[in-house]
C-alpha cells in the first residue's frame, strides 16, 4: 500500500487511549469508500426465529443493519473467504428488543486488508448476543476489527469470544468492548481472545475494554496471547504425526469451536480447508 | 417441648413469591441427630437457607423457635451468635480472607471475647488434625481454589471451631470419596456432645454411621409426610420414596 | 447517611488537612512564560544546560497539547497555577533546625517518628523545596547518596546531566514538559554497585500552599547487583482551588540489581495529579512498584517499565479507590524489549459514591524479545450505581515466542458472600468490609507493614459511608 494513500475513520475504540498504541481509530483506504453502499436494514418480527449466512469471496463494502424484535432470534454467519490482495470493509450493527437473541459467527479469511465492525446493543431487558469470531491472517495481510456489546437493559448477556492465528507478516487488531450502561442490572458479560502467533514478524494487538456504570452486573475478560503449545505439539509428533500435520491440527483444534457454529456443512468444510490450505504453504 | 432446640411450625416460605416449603413441622431435641430426608427439589435445602436467614427467601407463615427465642425474626448473624450453623453444600469463596482470620473474627462476634492467640492457634491446629487438613490450610483463603472435598471439610473446621448449638448439616458428604466421608464423619462426631444436635441432610447412610441417630424426616413438596426413628433412615435406603409419592400424589 | 459520609471524611482527612500558614519566601507569579522559568532557574543557581533544557521543555510545553484521552482537565488552568513556591526555610539536616511551623507539618503526619523506627533516611519537601534530608552514616559510608535534586546538581553534575529527563524527555507529553520547565526538589538516590539498601529510604512531599504545582523530580541509580526500597509518600491540605503535581520519577535499574518503589498517595480532593513515572531495568534487573492511589481529584499516573535487558523483570502492584467527585486513571505501562524479560501486573480498583477509576495499561512486546512473559490481572469492585469502573488494556506484541496473558473482572460484592459471612456470626458491615479488605489483600501483603495498616484504616473509614 502506497504511504500517502489517504485513509478515512470507519470506526473508533469506545473509550481512546495512548496514540502509540495504535489502536483508537480503524482507518480504510478512502477509495475502498468511495461509493459507500446504501446500508441494509434487515428486521426479525417479535416471536420470530431467522437464519442467514452471507459468504463474500472478493471486494466488499457492506453496511447491515439489523433489528431483533422481542422475543425474536435472529442466527447469522458472516464469512469472508476473499481472494489476496482485495480490500474489504463491513460493519454489522445490531439492536436487539426485550428477550431477544442474537447468535453471530464471523469468519474473516483472506484479503489483503479487511475492516471488521461490529456493534451490537442489547437495548431489551433479557437480551443476549452470542458472538464468535475466526480469523487467519498470513502474508502481509490487515485484519482491523472492532466489537462493541454494549448492555443497556435488564439481565443481558453477552459473549464475545475471538479465535485467530498469524503467520508471516500479517497484522491484526481487535477490539472487544463490554459496557455495562448504568441500569444494566444482572447483567453479565464475557470477553475471551485467544490468538495464536506463527511467525516472528506477525504484529498482534488487542484491546479488550471493559466499561461500567453498573455495579450489579458481572463482567470478565481473559486474552491469551502466544505461539503453538510446543507440549501438544511434541505430544502429536510422538504419535507420528509429522511438525506440519501437528501444527495443522492443532490450529484448527482452536478453530473448532468457532466453526462448529457454522451451520452449512459444505461452507465449514470450505473454511477448513482454506486454513489448511494456508497453513501448508507456510 | 422445653427440652427441643428447635421447633419449627407450620412453616410457609419460598422465593420471589413462590412457595416451596408447604407447612412444615419439625422438632428437634436437645442433644440430639436428626436426618432430613426427601428427594431432590423436595425443599430441603430451602429450609436450612430459611433457617439460616438467606437474604432471597421469603417466610409466608409460621415460625421456628430456637432454643425457646423465635428465630425467623434475626438477621443472618444474630442467629448464628445464638448457636445456629449451616454447613453449605456450595460454600462462597472469599478471596484474600484467610481461613483463620475468617474463624478468629467469627469466634469473636459469637462469644463476644477477644480469642487469646496462642490458645486459639493451638485449638485451631488441633481441629485441623482431626479434619486430617494440612496445618497452613488456615493460611489459605477462604475455599478459593479448594476442591469440593476441601470445601467440605473447611465447613466442618468452622463447625468444629464455632461450637454452635445446632448445626445444620446441607449434603455435607455429597461428592467426597469414602474416606473423605469417613473423615468429616469424625468430624461431626467430634463436634457432637450431650448438649448440641444436629439436623443433617443426606443421601448416603455412610455419613451417619459414625453417629446414633434420634430422629428422621422425610419431606415430601415441601410438607414432612413422615417421622420417625433410625429406622427410617434404612427404609428408605431399600425403597426410596415411591411409596410417599404414591401416597401424596 | 449522607451526613455520615461527610463526617467520616472529615475524620478521615483531619490529619492531612491541617494547613500550614502559607508564609513562602517567595512566590513565583502564576501561569507561565519564559520569564518565570528564567526566575526560577536563577533563583536555584542553576548551571547553564539546566537552564537551557527548562527553556526547550517550555517551547516543547507551549507546542504540544493535552492528551487526547482521559480524565477531563479543564479545570486546571496554568494560568493560576503557581510553579515555584519557596518556603521560608533551608535545608536542613536535622529535625531542629527545620522551621517550627513547617516542623509540625511533618510531625503531625509521622515522619521523624518513622525515620526514628524504620528507616534509613529521610526527605521531607514542603512546596518547592526540600527542608529536611537525612541518611543513615553506615549508608553514606558504603558510598550510597541520597539527598535533594539540587545539591544533587551541585555534587554530583555529570552524574545528574547524563540522566535527568533522558528516560522521561520533555516531549513525551505536555505535563513532562511543563515539569522540565519548572521541576524544583525532588530527591537523588545513588547506590553503588552491590550495596544492598537493606531499610527502606523516604520522600514525602507536602504541597502546603493553595493554587500551587508542584513539581518534584527523583532520580534514582542502583547500580550492578545493588539492591533498594524506596517509598514516596504525599499530601497536601484541601483548598477550593486547583493544586497541580506533575512530578517525574526516573529510575535506573542496573544489572541484576533490585528497586522496589511504593507510594502511598493521599493528595487532598482538588489535587490534579499528573505524574510521570518510569524506570530502565538492565539484565537480570528487577522493578517492583507498589502503588496506592487513593486521594486527588484527577490522577493520571501509569509507571512505565522499559526491560531493555535480557531477564529483566518488573512486578506491578497497583491499588486504587476513587470516590465521591475524584476521576482515577492509572495503571502501568510495560516494554519488553530484551529476551526472557517478564511482567506481572496486578491491580485492584474499587468505585463509590461517584467515584470514577480507571484501569489503563499498554503492554508491549518488541521483535526479538523471545521468551517474554506478561501476566495481567486487574479487578474492579463498585461498591454502588453510581460509580463508574473501566479497564482499558492494550497489548501488542510483535514476537511469536512470546506469552501474554490478561484477565479482567469488574463487579460488585455478592449477596451470597455477605449471607455466607453473616450465617458465622458475622455482621453485615464488617462481613462487607471484610470482603474489601480480601479484595485488595494482594496489594496490602506487598506494602511495608505500616502503610498497609493505613491502607486497611484508610478502606474502612471510607466504607463506613456506604454502610446502611
Amino acid at each position: 500500500m502506497a504511504a500517502a494513500e489517504k485513509e478515512i475513520v470507519y470506526g473508533r475504540i469506545p473509550v481512546p487511549t495512548w496514540r502509540w498504541l495504535g489502536v483508537n481509530e480503524v482507518r480504510v483506504p478512502e477509495k475502498v469508500l468511495r461509493e459507500p453502499p446504501a446500508a441494509r436494514l434487515v428486521t426479525i418480527p417479535a416471536g420470530e426465529t431467522r437464519e442467514f449466512t452471507v459468504v463474500t469471496r472478493g471486494e466488499a463494502v457492506s453496511e447491515l443493519h439489523v433489528e431483533i424484535g422481542a422475543g425474536a432470534e435472529l442466527r447469522l454467519t458472516r464469512a469472508r473467504l476473499a481472494p489476496d490482495g482485495t480490500q474489504c470493509a463491513d460493519k454489522v450493527k445490531a439492536t436487539l428488543s426485550e428477550n431477544a437473541r442474537f447468535v453471530y459467527t464471523a469468519v474473516n479469511l483472506g484479503g489483503e486488508s479487511v475492516a471488521d465492525l461490529l456493534d451490537v446493543d442489547l437495548v431489551g431487558d433479557g437480551s443476549s448476543a452470542d458472538v464468535a469470531a475466526l480469523y487467519f491472517a498470513d502474508g502481509r495481510q490487515k485484519i482491523d476489527m472492532n466489537y462493541i456489546a454494549r448492555q443497556r437493559g435488564k439481565n443481558t448477556d453477552a459473549s464475545l469470544v475471538v479465535q485467530g492465528g498469524l503467520a508471516d507478516e500479517a497484522e491484526k487488531i481487535f477490539r472487544g468492548t463490554l459496557d455495562f450502561v448504568r441500569g444494566a442490572v444482572g447483567s453479565v458479560g464475557r470477553e475471551r481472545e485467544a490468538v495464536t502467533l506463527l511467525s516472528p514478524n506477525v504484529v498482534n494487538r488487542s484491546a479488550p475494554l471493559m466499561l461500567s456504570g453498573e455495579a450489579e452486573v458481572d463482567g470478565r475478560h481473559a486474552t491469551s496471547v502466544g505461539k503453538l503449545d510446543e507440549e501438544k505439539l511434541y505430544y502429536l509428533t510422538s504419535r507420528g504425526l509429522s511438525p506440519a500435520d501437528a501444527k495443522r491440527l492443532v490450529v484448527l483444534a482452536a478453530a473448532a469451536p468457532v466453526l462448529e457454529r457454522v451451520a452449512d456443512v459444505t461452507l465449514a468444510d470450505e473454511i477448513r480447508t482454506f486454513i489448511e490450505r494456508r497453513l501448508s504453504d507456510g | 417441648m422445653g427440652d427441643n432446640i428447635l421447633t419449627i411450625r407450620g412453616l410457609h416460605a419460598g422465593v420471589e413469591g413462590k412457595e416451596i416449603l408447604r407447612g412444615v413441622d419439625l422438632s428437634v431435641g436437645k442433644g440430639e441427630t436428626h436426618v432430613l430426608l426427601g428427594p431432590n427439589g423436595s425443599g430441603k435445602t430451602t429450609l436450612m437457607n430459611v433457617l439460616m436467614g438467606h437474604p432471597r427467601y421469603e417466610v409466608y407463615a409460621g415460625d421456628a423457635a430456637f432454643d425457646g427465642e423465635e428465630l425467623l425474626a434475626l438477621p443472618t448473624h444474630e442467629r448464628a451468635r445464638r448457636g445456629l450453623f449451616l454447613s453449605f453444600q456450595t460454600p462462597e469463596e472469599i478471596p484474600g480472607v484467610t481461613v483463620e482470620n475468617m474463624l478468629r473474627t467469627a469466634r469473636q462476634a459469637i462469644t463476644g471475647k477477644k480469642a487469646g492467640v496462642m490458645a486459639f492457634r493451638k485449638e485451631l491446629a488441633a481441629a485441623l488434625e482431626t479434619l486430617k487438613m494440612d496445618a497452613d490450610w488456615a493460611s489459605r483463603y477462604l475455599n478459593v481454589g479448594f476442591s469440593g472435598g476441601e470445601k467440605k471439610r473447611t465447613e466442618i473446621l468452622q463447625l468444629l471451631m464455632l461450637k454452635p448449638k445446632l448445626a445444620l448439616l446441607d449434603e455435607t458428604d455429597s461428592g467426597l470419596d469414602v474416606d473423605a466421608v469417613r473423615v468429616v464423619s469424625n468430624g461431626v462426631k467430634a463436634f457432637r456432645t450431650t448438649e448440641n444436635a444436629c439436623l443433617i441432610i443426606t443421601h448416603n447412610a455412610n455419613i451417619l454411621s459414625a453417629l446414633s441417630v434420634d430422629g428422621a424426616h422425610v419431606l415430601l413438596d415441601g410438607r414432612i409426610v413422615k417421622s420417625g426413628g433410625a429406622e427410617l433412615v434404612e427404609e428408605i435406603g431399600t425403597h426410596g420414596y415411591a411409596h410417599f409419592l404414591g401416597g401424596e400424589r | 447517611m449522607a451526613k455520615q459520609k461527610t463526617f467520616i471524611e472529615d475524620i478521615e482527612r483531619a490529619l492531612y488537612d491541617v494547613r500550614g500558614e502559607d508564609r513562602p519566601r517567595y512566590r513565583s507569579e502564576s501561569g507561565l512564560t519564559e520569564e518565570i522559568v528564567r526566575d526560577i532557574s536563577e533563583r536555584k543557581h542553576d548551571p547553564d544546560w539546566m537552564t537551557e533544557m527548562r527553556l526547550k521543555a517550555l517551547a516543547v510545553y507551549n507546542e504540544i497539547s493535552l492528551p487526547g484521552w482521559g480524565p477531563d482537565l479543564s479545570a486546571l488552568d496554568m494560568e493560576k497555577i503557581a510553579t515555584y513556591v519557596q518556603p521560608d526555610a533551608q535545608m536542613a539536616g536535622r529535625w531542629e533546625d527545620v522551621p517550627d511551623e513547617i516542623r509540625d507539618t511533618f510531625d503531625r503526619l509521622g515522619i521523624p517518628e518513622a525515620e526514628k523506627e524504620s528507616l534509613a533516611g529521610v526527605g521531607a519537601q514542603y512546596d518547592s523545596e526540600v527542608v529536611y534530608h537525612s541518611i543513615q552514616t553506615s549508608l553514606t559510608k558504603q558510598g550510597v547518596v541520597y539527598t535533594d535534586m539540587e545539591t544533587a546538581l551541585r555534587e554530583h553534575e555529570d552524574l545528574v546531566r547524563a540522566h535527568f529527563m533522558k528516560l522521561v524527555p520533555p516531549k513525551d507529553h505536555k505535563f513532562a514538559a511543563l515539569h522540565g520547565a519548572v521541576w524544583s526538589g525532588g530527591s537523588f538516590v545513588y547506590v553503588p554497585a552491590g550495596v544492598e539498601v537493606k531499610i527502606p529510604l523516604q520522600s514525602y512531599f507536602r504541597l502546603n500552599a493553595p493554587g500551587a504545582g508542584q513539581f518534584e523530580h527523583t532520580l534514582i541509580i542502583v547500580e550492578k547487583g545493588a539492591s533498594l526500597h524506596f517509598i514516596e509518600g504525599c499530601s497536601a491540605p484541601k483548598y477550593n482551588v486547583t493544586n497541580l503535581h506533575a512530578g517525574c520519577v526516573e529510575l535506573y535499574v542496573k544489572e541484576g540489581a533490585r528497586l522496589r518503589y511504593s507510594t502511598i498517595e493521599n493528595w487532598s480532593k482538588n489535587m490534579m495529579n499528573l505524574n510521570t513515572k518510569r524506570a530502565l531495568v538492565e539484565k537480570g534487573g528487577l522493578i517492583e512498584w507498589v502503588s496506592g492511589s487513593f486521594g486527588s481529584r484527577v490522577s493520571m499516573l501509569y509507571p512505565t517499565s522499559i526491560l531493555s535487558g535480557e531477564g529483566a523483570r518488573c512486578e506491578f502492584t497497583g491499588v486504587t479507590f476513587a470516590g465521591r467527585g475524584q476521576h482515577l486513571d492509572t495503571g502501568a505501562t510495560v516494554v519488553h524489549a530484551a529476551p526472557r524479560t517478564s511482567s506481572v501486573i496486578n491491580t485492584r480498583s474499587i468505585s463509590k459514591d461517584g467515584g470514577v477509576a480507571v484501569y489503563r495499561s499498554g503492554v508491549k512486546v518488541t521483535a526479538g524479545a523471545k521468551g517474554a512473559k506478561c501476566a495481567v490481572n486487574c479487578e474492579s469492585l463498585m461498591l454502588d450505581d453510581v460509580s463508574r469502573s473501566d479497564t482499558i488494556p492494550v497489548m501488542d506484541v510483535r514476537e511469536d515466542d512470546a506469552d501474554v496473558g490478561h484477565e479482567a473482572k469488574i463487579g460488585r460484592i455478592s449477596d451470597e458472600a455477605i449471607y455466607y459471612l453473616t450465617s458465622r456470626g458475622i455482621k453485615e458491615d464488617e462481613a462487607r468490609a471484610m470482603i474489601v479488605r480480601g479484595f485488595v489483600e494482594p496489594i496490602a501483603k506487598a506494602l511495608p507493614m505500616e502503610y498497609a495498616v493505613e491502607m486497611n484504616n484508610l478502606i474502612d473509614l471510607e466504607l463506613e459511608g456506604t454502610r446502611g
